[in-house]
């Protein structure tokens, strides 16, 4: 780390983000409003002097010799994180490892692995893997009138709401893992701000041509669902079955596989259709 | 009694309840259970101490219903396969779900013992990742947490 400290630092921020304070310092002048676009939604600036954990980044300069293929490299703490000639990859692999190092350390929020909306003034978190389909039936459902929270966390606080985690939708082109970033306002819909009661978890893979017939779940089994989507379960598992417990106290759970999102995105809105619909955003 | 020769539930686990079912996290192998009530009540009696017909009589009386041998072997069994008894020295008596369903017949008024497991994730593949042999920079975005920095793509 002493060896990184050494090195000329153009730039740097401090920021502090659900709970977690983080810094960012790079070796060129000029960068720090590309990388604050790359941090986690509503982060402010920490003014704590020590960091949880520290981003270096060395941008590779021109004018370097001639036949040398010039790096950009990043530094998490004194470990390098990641390496590649294209700028955009690096900054792409800060933005993977911060967002998932707030989710693992945040002290005050629980992060689960789920696309949420919010429908009729409850959240519905559709927890999943990567490449499930969570983003193609978030982007559904935005399309049919719900509020975007978020494509990648479900963020639950220590009451049992579920708060946005509005980071663009990362939408890949088919057969591809490359990613196009839209936000919801681009895609014609709004982001929600309120913390919301849980109303549905639907918990579905993606099969080409399946019919949408899904099976409920227990309480039980949707809770178990949602621990197999715990980003922090190893580290701090009684805390994480502690917030579980609140967040699914009056939550319907189903299960199934589905097909277009179209024809599954609109029966899981219906689902809270007829509930509650006091707590209006 | 004989010290080791009758089932007892594991007290190291984390364990939650919701309603009539639980959660319980085994922190040495990091794997969710979710115990539905019959397995539930069956384990929460397993003390080392109590027979099968002694655990079935138990559980008559707490889940109000008729509770049979074959199904309190079955929940044993159930428990014994999500690890979550304390290994006993004597292997004890088990039964299979088919031999419990003919035992109890299809008319039986208690649901069945079950308990279902989930791995947890580790950090990394709980978030969004990139599968195997996609092209990657960090080790960080790979579902497997190990980047080939030489291929660039994800091991």
């Amino acid at each position: 780390m002493k060896t990184l400290d050494r090195l000329g630092w153009a730039e740097g921020m401090r920021v502090y983000t659900y709970g977690v304070h983080a810094g960012v310092r790079v070796s060129t002048a000029g960068m720090l409003p590309q990388i604050s676009q790359l941090l986690p939604p509503g982060w402010k600036n920490s003014r704590r002097a020590t960091m949880q954990r520290l981003y270096s980044l060395v941008v590779a300069q021109n004018g370097q010799r001639a036949g040398v293929r010039r790096m950009h490299i990043l530094y998490a703490d004194s470990d390098r994180i990641a390496r590649d000639t294209e700028l955009d990859q690096v900054l792409a692999a800060l933005e993977t490892d911060l967002h998932r190092y707030v989710a693992e350390a945040s002290p005050d929020m629980t992060f689960l692995h789920a696309g949420v909306v919010g429908w009729k003034g409850r959240a519905i978190l559709l927890p999943g893997h990567s490449l499930s389909g969570k983003t193609t039936l978030v982007r559904e459902m935005l399309r049919l009138g719900a509020t975007y929270y978020s494509d990648e966390f479900a963020v639950v606080d220590d009451s049992g709401k579920v708060h946005p985690f509005p980071r663009p939708l990362g939408i890949r082109k088919d057969s591809t893992y490359a990613q196009t970033n839209y936000t919801a306002e681009k895609l014609g819909a709004t982001s929600g701000v309120k913390p919301l009661s849980l109303g549905a978890v639907v918990i579905c893979n993606y099969k080409a041509g399946a019919r949408w017939k899904p099976a409920p779940l227990s309480r039980g089994q949707g809770a178990l669902e949602l621990m197999a989507n715990s980003i922090a379960v190893r580290n701090r598992p009684q805390h994480t079955l502690r917030r579980i417990h609140k967040l699914v106290r009056s939550a319907v759970f189903i299960k199934g596989t589905r097909g277009e999102a179209n024809e599954s995105a609109a029966s899981i809105l219906n689902l809270l259709s007829s509930g509650n619909e006091q707590e209006k955003e | 009694m004989k010290e080791g020769e009758y089932p007892r539930a594991r007290l190291d686990c984390l364990r939650r309840e919701f309603g009539d079912e639980v959660l319980v996290y085994d922190r040495e192998r990091n794997v969710g259970h979710c115990l539905n009530a019959t397995a539930a009540a069956a384990w929460k009696h397993c003390d080392g101490k109590k027979s099968a017909p002694e655990l079935a009589k138990l559980l008559t009386q707490q889940l109000s219903t008729p509770v049979s041998e074959s199904v309190v072997l079955l929940a044993i069994e159930e428990l014994s396969q999500a690890r979550l008894l304390v290994e006993s020295e004597k292997p004890v008596r088990r039964t299979s779900r088919r031999e419990a369903i003919r035992a109890i017949g299809v008319a039986g008024a208690i649901a069945l013992p079950l308990v279902t497991s989930l791995v947890a994730p580790t950090p990394a593949r709980a978030a969004s990742c990139l599968p195997k042999q996609s092209p990657c920079v960090s080790s960080a975005q790979c579902c497997s947490g190990n980047c080939n920095v030489n291929s660039g793509k994800c091991k």
